[in-house]
Order: structure tokens, then sequence, then C-alpha cells
């Protein structure tokens, strides 16, 4: 059905209508009217609706998903002009509203009749702006004042053409709190409140952003919350149960301690180093699943979402509506992972085309095809991190500047194809990051160090849409794991246990001594992992043996998953808490002739457990080796001595060859820090509190409490209970006086006025019992003040 | 926030009062696109969904077939249902044995005997489970909002004290696939404003909206009460204020109002009068019926009870099926009747769409559908009964299932489609898809089918792409 409109109707609709009937049509004041209102909402910008855009008139032409449109010169092969004249309210364009009136239609029709007149430089959509790939220099404006950071350079010269004031310093006591919570995710304590309020010099900020970044394992505890959620890693979830799916833990945990560059640990990533590769791999569902989710599809998404902040999802399964990724691109980046050669299916039914590995940027190289799967990994890691990939950098120090400045410069931060509010700022930091060494803690001290970040923040009455403005940071909500970190940290009230199995041993120290590596340790090790039968987390191990010679010197190898203490005849000799770092040590004089007695007393913090280790007893004749076995004992405590339970035998089961890792210890590392919330799975409070179930790419959480949270809050099981073992804590530790100040100053970080303290000490009657305490650390937890970092 | 959006907001806020304006002023979601959805006129304000978890088997429940009782060395295959057909107070239209009172009120509603599912090549129930309450087959890419989710977000509260999606039943901890249960028991993108409260034991329900335990209700409002006098005293509070800190203030007051309102006494079970409580029985799902009853009548909109998943229990027959849907039937038949019953007493059935459903159908033989590639799950396979546990329907059966709506805007004394009556069951007339039953569900709580929010700067539809059909057939 063509549109039937015959020429004497056409000119009478014109003459009823008033429209001259001899006068060409104004494209920019009839038309471009008529296009903006009717047609631009779907077929602009990013968005192509049934793969139509119409930014510009060759886009226009060039039609949509069903073929041409629009043919200049001859309205009735214009299919759009039937479309948008339709009756029929499933057929007609725009789909919603009342659609276009007789003269509005007619007005198009006249215009394709007249040759569709449309300047090249006139675009139907706001900007034409596109992301571009490589980096950009960025000519730095002239200072204001003081203000030389190349920041604040970039920042004040945007406010100052708008009229706007730069925004004043926030105080010290925000700026503390503020730079706690976004480097190491930790209130400071009144102690260092006051330490850096009575600081007079003039770079205690900067000083301060240093000793924070340099406190290794509180801002790897910290950050790991950002990169689980970003990287899909978890500790429990969906695909563990059936093995599809694999942990990056304590590979992503050391990389944020050692600071690895954003770069490597992206190559780390993308080409599957060991005990990374769980990232590209996914999860592997059980059954059957559609083909834009099957693992290599994954991949595509994942790598594409994570490091470029593009959104392959649309384009796995047809070419995208919203931006211009195809079908076939991303099929070939999933041709990168696949093992096989792969069939472009369009939304489950297959095209008979074929994907060829290839990633979507080959100005800057391409892929060998022809390469086995591990150089093609190899390949795409070298070239997501070519030094000419602007996009690689501009993504990642979005993200972080979302992170400390409270909204990315591209919002929202997986749209990186969204103009940003400052192309410059983007573009100068991602060059700045390059150039810096691709390294995370000194962007976030660049960052850190400007005015911008230590101004007030930008108080905003309603949230910020597309027509955002800078006018300072933007206070940010405490994720999940802050709150909770924060609530533990005041109460002293931390879990007990991790379940991420990572390395936060405070000494690194590793033992060189030439007398271990010099030891006559024997070739092999035959130990096996050992337990009590009856599971339990806490044990007790031990072996006796009959000496009739003192050994000159002993050796000790020995692990434990998860933690051990090692006594010989009642003489603690090693501890560990890092079963990938075994305690490997030469003593003398631990052994006696006669009856010796080795006890272990080993504790399991959840998932799989065993203890292993291996004694050598070196005398004048040679050595005597003492392996864990079945012919040890174990006991639960408190009931009786059984043969052990043999886990394993050496060398299988998750952990390997643990005792022949290079990195080991000697067994008197000093205590771990407190469990933080980001190593423990995710519980009811905090999930209701919006960490994610990490099934997903997540890259923000909410940001506003909503009433069910809330709920959980007022009265939630597992916050109550944190409360009263906190008020017990309390009391314990602090002159029960001087909680309401105390508390304030490490909460909130001021002192309360006299007002507030009457208020804190009024809800007990003045008794502040445990319950009284109880009350008012929820009082203080829930307000904004809080669990909002401004 | 797109100017559609401020308007259709102007207006729920006006009905709705304070409490609401926090649930739409929830970041992160927009309806899709600038355009003006145009809804249907609601025919129920209030759904409760009656979840038959695991995998209830048709033949033995509301479509029965040819009987044939235990007898050893009967052949399998010559099996179709392991109870006999009763009839009901609909002339024509029997059930099966052990749901007499269910059969007394099939004439409120209509009984759907053609629901099919997608085989997704191993029948899971968790997967199943996620594609029946969201609509899309998992795995996604982002993550999907429950149909109650929905309902929440575009219905907004019907009481703006009671929380809009309540899930009665389902424990999502210390229970087989918990993380698979989680992944659909959730608002998805939507964000938690619109997720479920979660009340796993009913009888217990009432600690949701209590104090913690060992505080006083005194105490409890005492705390408030200075919390508020706090945050009024703060010296920042005029000039250090944001739209983070006011929702969250708001939140509070919200959860507050809810914990110290009337409207949690429907939470409180034992404020039943007893002799109507009895009618429920002591059963966990009974209980989660009277409960849902209790809340839909204080303004709930989205109400789910279930018999709960819990791998190889309940609906969930691998072996010894007929003994157990025995058991089911007799948890279940007394108070989903009394459920109608009471809603119908108090007025309110008109309004309130009662769903009973499951995941899929079971089948003596089949697993999944004839020629599917689905591995056989049956734990008591044999070609000839020898013993009790072998009869039962053990196969999970995708090609026909059944489901039983009651209430505002459905025919009242009605069947929809028909199984055949020969293996295999296929639903042959007036097949449903999961997308047209929601569509259809939608249609009468007044939600465009083709509704969509916005998420990564794409639409999300309310039926997969927007492609669901109301099956006006059900429409009365």
């Amino acid at each position: 059905m063509k549109p039937s409109i015959s020429l004497p109707i056409f000119i009478y609709y014109l003459l009823c209508l008033g429209v001259p009937i001899f006068a060409k049509v104004d494209f920019v004041h009839q038309v471009m009217p008529v296009l903006k209102k009717q047609c631009a909402e779907c077929h602009t910008e990013g968005k192509k609706k049934g793969g139509l855009s119409m930014n510009t008139r060759n886009e226009f032409l060039a039609g949509g998903e069903g073929g041409e449109v629009a043919v200049p010169g001859d309205p009735s092969e214009s299919y759009f002009l039937e479309l948008v004249a339709s009756e029929d309210t499933d057929d007609r364009m725009p789909p919603k509203g009342p659609g276009l009136s007789k003269e509005e239609v007619e007005t198009l029709h006249q215009w394709v009749a007249e040759g569709m007149e449309w300047p090249e430089e006139i675009r139907l959509g706001d900007s034409g702006w596109e992301p571009k790939l490589k980096p950009r220099m960025v000519d730095l404006p002239n200072p204001t004042k003081e203000r030389t950071h190349a920041i604040d350079r970039i920042l004040d010269q945007d406010l100052i053409k708008r009229n706007a004031p730069l925004p004043n310093p926030a105080t010290d006591e925000t700026f503390l709190r503020r730079a706690y919570l976004d480097t190491i995710g930790l209130l400071p304590t009144p102690e260092e409140l006051d330490s850096f309020l009575n600081n007079e010099s003039k770079t205690k900020h900067k000083v301060l952003v240093d000793q924070l970044l340099s406190r290794n394992i509180s801002y790897a505890d910290h950050w790991m919350t950002f990169w689980n959620d970003l990287l899909r890693n978890d500790y429990t979830g969906t695909g563990f149960i059936t093995k599809g799916r694999t942990q990056i833990t304590t590979w992503l945990y050391q990389a944020l301690r050692d600071n690895k560059p954003y770069d490597q640990m992206t190559r780390e990533l993308i080409d599957a180093q060991k005990d990374a590769a769980g990232f590209i791999n996914g999860i592997k569902w059980r059954g059957t699943v559609n083909a834009s989710q099957t693992r290599n599809m994954q991949f595509a998404q994942n790598v594409s979402q994570v490091f470029l902040g593009i959104n392959m999802k649309c384009a796995s399964c047809h070419d995208s509506f919203i931006d211009r990724w195809t079908l076939q691109e991303a099929y070939d980046l999933a041709a990168v992972f696949a093992e096989e050669t792969l069939e472009l299916e369009r939304c489950d039914i297959p095209t008979g085309k074929m994907a060829t590995p290839r990633w979507m940027f080959p100005e800057l190289g391409q892929i060998d095809p022809k390469a086995s799967k591990k150089d093609r990994l190899k390949q795409l890691a070298a070239l997501m991190t070519h030094p000419e990939n602007g996009r690689f950098t501009r993504t990642i120090v979005n993200r972080i500047w979302a992170k400390l400045m409270g909204r990315g410069i591209v919002h929202p931060v997986d749209a990186m194809h969204t103009k940003p509010w400052n192309e410059d700022l983007l573009d100068y930091l991602a060059i700045r990051f390059a150039k810096d060494g691709y390294d995370l803690k000194k962007f976030m001290r660049f960052v850190m160090t400007s005015h911008a970040y230590r101004s007030r923040s930008d108080l905003l009455s309603e949230e910020p849409g597309a027509d955002y403005v800078y006018n300072g940071p933007l206070p940010k909500r405490m994720s999940a794991e802050q709150l909770m970190d924060s609530i533990w940290q005041v109460t002293a009230s931390h879990p007990k246990n991790a379940n991420a199995k990572v390395d936060r041993s405070r000494v690194a120290k590793k033992p060189t001594s030439v007398e271990v590596h010099k030891f006559p340790w024997p070739d092999k090790i035959t130990s096996k992992w050992i337990w009590s039968k009856d599971q339990a987390s806490k044990i007790n191990l031990r072996k006796e043996i009959n000496l009739t010679e003192k050994p000159v010197r002993a050796g000790i190898l020995a692990t434990c998953d998860n933690a051990f203490n090692l006594t010989i005849n009642g003489r603690s000799v090693a501890q560990s808490t890092i079963w990938q770092k075994p305690v490997k040590m030469v003593q003398r004089d631990l052994f006696k002739i006669g009856i010796n007695t080795i006890e272990v007393e080993a504790e399991m913090f959840g998932g799989s457990q065993g203890f292993v280790a291996q004694l050598v007893l070196q005398n004048e004749k040679g050595v005597q080796v003492v392996e864990t076995g079945k012919d040890w004992e174990a006991q639960i405590p408190g009931q009786s001595w059984t043969p052990a339970h043999v886990e394993k035998d050496y060398g299988q089961g998750p952990w390997h060859k643990a005792l022949q890792n290079r990195d080991i210890q000697d067994g008197k590392t000093g205590a771990e820090p407190p469990v933080r919330a980001s190593l423990v799975a995710n519980d009811f409070l905090m999930r209701s509190l919006g960490r994610p179930h990490r099934d997903q790419v997540v890259t923000s959480r909410p940001s506003s409490l909503t009433t069910l949270q809330a709920i959980d809050l007022a009265n939630g099981e597992i916050l109550s209970n944190t409360l009263r073992e906190g008020a017990k804590n309390l009391s314990r530790l602090e002159n029960s006086n001087n909680i309401p100040v105390w508390l304030y100053r490490h909460a909130l970080g001021r002192t309360p006025t006299e007002a507030e303290k009457q208020t804190l000490l009024a809800v007990s009657n003045n008794l502040l019992n445990q319950q009284g305490v109880e009350d008012l650390l929820w009082m203080v937890f829930m307000q904004p003040d809080f669990q909002i970092i401004r | 926030m797109t100017s559609f959006e401020s308007i259709q907001r102007r207006d729920f806020l006006k009905q709705l009062g304070l409490a609401s304006t926090t649930a739409l002023a929830s970041p992160g979601t927009r309806l899709w696109g600038n355009e003006q959805i145009v809804h249907p006129p609601a025919r129920a304000d209030s759904c409760i969904l009656l979840w038959m978890a695991g995998g209830m088997a048709a033949p033995d429940t509301l479509d029965p077939k040819a009987y044939l009782p235990y007898e050893d060395g009967l052949e399998v295959k010559n099996i179709l249902s392991t109870f006999p057909a009763i009839d009901t107070n609909v002339d024509g239209v029997k059930i099966s044995q052990g749901m007499e009172n269910i059969a007394q009120v099939m004439d409120r509603g209509t009984l759907i005997r053609s629901a099919f599912q997608p085989d997704l090549g191993a029948i899971l129930h968790s997967r199943h489970q996620y594609h029946w309450h969201t609509g899309y087959v998992p795995p996604l890419t982002v993550a999907a909002p429950h149909i109650g989710a929905w309902m929440a977000k575009v219905l907004g509260p019907k009481n703006d004290v009671v929380p809009p999606f309540i899930n009665i039943g389902q424990r999502l901890e210390g229970v087989g696939e918990k993380e698979e249960l989680k992944a659909f028991t959730t608002a998805g993108f939507f964000g938690s404003e619109y997720g479920p409260m979660n009340l796993p034991y009913p009888d217990q329900a009432v600690q949701s909206v209590q104090p913690p335990k060992g505080m006083e209700p005194s105490r409890f409002s005492n705390r408030y009460k200075h919390f508020q006098k706090l945050l009024n005293q703060n010296p920042n509070r005029d000039h250090l204020s944001d739209f983070q800190g006011e929702s969250m203030i708001r939140s509070m007051e919200a959860a507050h109002r809810l914990l110290q309102s009337d409207e949690k006494h429907a939470f409180d079970l034992t404020r039943e009068d007893k002799d109507s409580a009895s009618k429920y029985g002591d059963s966990r799902f009974g209980q989660g019926c009277l409960l849902a009853r209790r809340l839909v009548e204080k303004g709930a909109r989205f109400v789910e009870v279930t018999t709960e998943y819990v791998p190889f229990l309940n609906w969930d027959t691998h072996e010894n099926g007929h003994t157990t849907a025995n058991r089911m039937k007799k948890e279940i038949d007394q108070p989903v009747a009394q459920l109608i019953h009471d809603l119908e007493a108090r007025g309110l059935l008109d309004r309130t769409l009662v769903i009973l459903a499951s995941e899929f159908s079971r089948d003596m033989m089949i697993e999944g559908v004839p020629g599917s590639s689905a591995p056989d799950q049956s734990r008591a396979r044999t070609d000839k009964l020898t013993e009790m546990k072998q009869y039962g329907l053990h196969r999970h059966f995708t090609g026909g299932s059944s489901i039983m709506m009651w209430g505002g805007g459905v025919k009242k004394g009605h069947v929809y489609g028909a199984t055949a009556d020969e293996r295999p069951l296929m639903a042959v007339k007036d097949p449903l898809s999961i997308e047209d039953l929601h569509a259809t569900i939608y249609t009468i709580m007044g939600i465009n089918p083709k509704t969509a929010y916005e998420v990564e700067k794409r639409p999300f539809y309310a039926t997969k792409d927007g492609i669901g059909k109301c099956a006006k057939g059900i429409l009365a």
C-alpha cells in the first residue's frame, strides 16, 4: 500500500489548509519542527528505532531495518509518508500521541516532492557528538589565582564562563571524613580527627591523601567492593554450585594491594591469567541459554562494558537500536573468545552468517583470526591497552571520578557514547592517567589533591538529570559495605571470619634465610590434608613421635585452610592464616629424646578445610620425615580423640601443591586487621542495602534509602544484634559518660551541640545503660549525616 | 525526569500522600521514551498469586485424565492420572480427587488448561520459576523485575502504609538453589523500593513490623521520637540538606508509619478470630493464605503465597508422586477455597485477582515435550510398577499445564483452552504462552503489557519485548 493522494486532492488540501502552494517548503522553519516534534525522540542521537536513524539526510535516506523509507522527489515511493498518515494505530508513526496533523503530513509530502532539501550542516539531534577513539591532548586554560591544579584550571574556566561561583572549600572535618571513606572505606577515629584539625601545615590535605592511599590493606579492602561489582566477582551465588563459575578473589585482592597498574590488570583479565580467568569465563548456566547469554557472548558483553563502557547487550541479539554497534560486531568480538566458529543468530534465529574473530576498532590494529584462542586473547589484551586507545582510559578515569566526585563526567558510567559534561576534563584525565603508568592510586591522588575534590559538596534538592552542571562534588550515599564497615569500626563488632580467600597479613616478609634454602628438604611430599572425621570449623590435631636421638635441626613446612597454630612439646612454633603461603622454617632444640608431641589448633573459615605438614628431623645420619596422615589424631574441642580423616592427598583438592608455593612465610605473621564487609558473603542486610547479586556486571548502586530498607534498619535482626554487641563493646572501651561526644566525633566528625547531647542522653533517661547505648548508636547511625558522604 | 513522568508523579503524589514520595523519587528507572503509555482500565486492584512451587502435575490436579489405580505390574506408559476425577460446581468440569473444597469454588473463576512453557534444554525449576515470575528466561544481561515489582512500580501501593509487594512462604536462606531463588525474588533494576517484603514464616510475619526482638514498643517509639528530635536539632540541617538526605528521612518516616500503624496488625495472625483462622488449617501455606487475605484487606497490591520451593520436596516429585500429590492437595485444598470464600464475603473478590499456578506440569513419561533432549530426572524409573513409590508423575512436562484464576476481571465458571486426552497431553486448544499469560494478568490489573522502562538506555518491557497479547477469552 502506497500513499494514494492524487495531485488535485493534494492541492485541494493545501488550499484548505492555507499553505502557499507554489512556495517551496522551508526545511529549517517548516520541516525541522515537525521532524523534531514527531520523529526525533526515537530516531536521533543514539536512538534508532526500527534501525532508522534521522540525524542527517544521509542517515534518513539510508533507511531502517525494512529498507529505504524516503526517496527524494518521489512521495509515492517514500514509505514514511504512508506511515505518518496512516489511520491504523498499529502502523502509524509516531506510535504514541495524537500523531501528525494533516498540515504536518502535507508539509512533509511537499518537502519530499521537492527533493528533500536538508543542508548538510544541520543535524536533527541536539549534537553530533561521537566519542573519539584516540586520546586527545588538551590545552590547559590559565589558572585562577593559586588554583593551578590541572583539574581546577579546567573546571574553573567552565564555572567562570557560566558566571558560577568557585565552590568554597569544605571544612577540614568534612574533607577528612570524605577522604577516609573514599580511599579506605573507614571513618577517621577521634584521635585522627584531632591530629588533622590541630595540624597547621598547609600541605596537610595532600599529606593525608598520601597516607591514606598507602594503607594498602585498607585500600584493597575498600576498593574490593567496586571491583567485585565491576568484574562480577563474588563468594557465593549462581553458578558456583555446578562449578560453572570461578572466583578471581585472590588475584584481585593482591592486584589492589600491590596497586597493579590498570593496563596490566586488564591484560591479565583478558588473556585469562591463572586466578583471573573467572572473569572472561563468565557463568556457565545449566541447560540451554539464549544466544545472547552463551559464555562467548558474555565475554563480548562484559569486555565491552567493563573496559570501554560500551553496551553490546542490544547488539548480541540484533543490530543495536540505540547506538552504532551491530550484531556482526558483537559476534566477532565473541569469536575472539570462542573455541568454535560462531554463527550469527539474530534474536535466537540462525542467520547463516559466520563470525570472524576481531574487535571493533581496527584503527588500532586487528586480531589475527587464524591465531589460536590463547593468542587471540593476548592480541585483544594488547589492543585494549594500546596507548592510542583513549576509550579504554576515559572509561576507567570516568568510573573513578564518579566514585570520588559523586557523578561521572559521562553519566551513566556505562554509556560512554553519551556526551561528557566536560570533554576537556575527561580527555585530560585520560591522558594523564596513561602518562602516569595507568596507576590507579596515583590517579586518585591526582583527583583528591585538587581544589575541586576539597570543595564543599553541591547539595541538590533533586536528583540531577541530563541538564546537570558541575558546581562541586556531589554527596554520595555510603555503600552497604561502607555502612557495615563504619558501624563495625565504631562498635568493634567485626565478624570473625572472611569468606574471601585473600592475603591480608601485615607482615609480608619473605624468609629468605640461607638456612631454609640449604636445608635438606626431601624431594617428595607425600603428606595428606587432614581434618576431623566429623566436620567442625575448629579442631585440634596431634601426633606423637618417639625419638632415640636428638635432632640437630628440624625443618617445618605446613599450611592450613584456613588457620593454624602449631606447638611442639607445648611450645608455640608457628601460626598462619593464609593457606596460600606455607610456613617454612628451620629450628633447633624443638625435639628431645623420648616422646615428643606435635599439636595443632586448626580452624576453617568456610568452604573447604584441611591441614597439611611435613616435618623433617635432621640428625647426624640423615633425615627422618614426619608427615600428616591418618596416623595423626583429631579432636573436636571437648570431644574424644579419633584417627584423623584424610581430606585429600597432597597435590589434590583446591590447594594443589600449596606447600611448594614460592610465596612462603616464617610462621610469625602478625594478626590481620579486622574483617571487612567486602570480604564476607552477602547477607540479608547488605542485600537489602543494595549490595547486588553479582550475576551481572553492576556499576552503580542505588542512591536512595527505600522504605523496605528503612524497615530493615529499624527492626532487622542483623543490625539490632550488631548494635547489642556493639553497645557491650563500647561500655568496655569507653567511659559511658564520654560516649555521646566520642560517638559523634567518630561517626559524624563533629561534636554534638548541647541540645543534641541532651537528646542523646534523654533517650535512656540519662542512664546510658546497655539499652541506652544501643539506642544511641541507632540514632546516630540512622542519620543522613552518617550514611551520606558529603 | 521526563515531562510526562513529572505529571504522572504529581498525580500520584496527590493520590498517595507523602509516603509514596520516596517510592516515586527512587532514581534509576524511567519510562522508556517520552511516550504516554495508555493503560487499560483496571479490572482488579490487588493480586494474590498462589504459587505451587516445584511443578504441580495438571493431570493429578486441575486437568484429570484417564485414571488407573495402583496395581503391581501395571505398565506405566498407560498411566495418565493417578487420581480419579470429581465433579465441581460447574457443569461438565471435573478436577482431581482431593480438591473437593476447590471444586466448590470453581464457579467463581476461569480454569486455564492450556498454559505451556519453553523447553530450556534441561527442565530446571529455578530457571522456569524465574521465567514465570519475571516473563524473561534467565540468564539475562540485566536483573529482571518480578511481576509483583512491576505492579508495585507501575501501580504504586494501594494503601501507602502497606508495602505493595509481599512474598509469603519462601525461605531464601537455608534452602537448596537459594541463589537462584533470590535472582528472581527481586525488583531487579527497578531498585529495592519495589522489591518484595519477604515473610517466609506467616506466623512470624508480625516480627517484620514489630520492634526488634527484645525491644518494648515503648522503647521503640521513644527511640524514634528522639531520633527525630536529633534531626531537628542538627545545626546543619537547613544548609546541609540534599535529596539523598531528605529521601532517607522520608523512608525512615514511612517505615515507622507502618511499624506504628493499625495496618501492621494485618501481619499478626494471632489477631484473627479463632474460628475463622482454623478454616485455613495449620500448614504454613494455609497460614500464608490467611495472611494474604488480611494484607489484601488492608490494601496490599501484590501478594504471593508459595507452597515453598525446596528441591525434591512438596510439588517437586521425582518419586513417590502419587502419595506426595495427595498430601499437597490436602495442604492447599481447604485454605485456597477458604480464601476465595472470605474474599467474596468481604466484597473483595470482584477487585482481587487470585491466581493459582506452577512453573510447569508433570507427566508419567515425558520430560519436557515429546522429542525434547532434556535429561530425564525421574528417580523412580520403571516400565512396570513394582512398588508404590514408582506411582506418580515424576517427569517435568512443559507442553500443557493448568492455571486457575478467580475474581476481578475473569469469567466465572469458565474453562479456557484444553489439553489432549491421550499422551502427549499437550495444550491443543488456545495455547497460552507466558508472555500472553502475563499480558492477561497485567491487563486485568490495569497495566499495558507494552509498558517499558529504561535500563542501560534501552527499553525493558512488562512482557518480553512487549509482545504479550491479552487472552481476551479469559476476561469477563
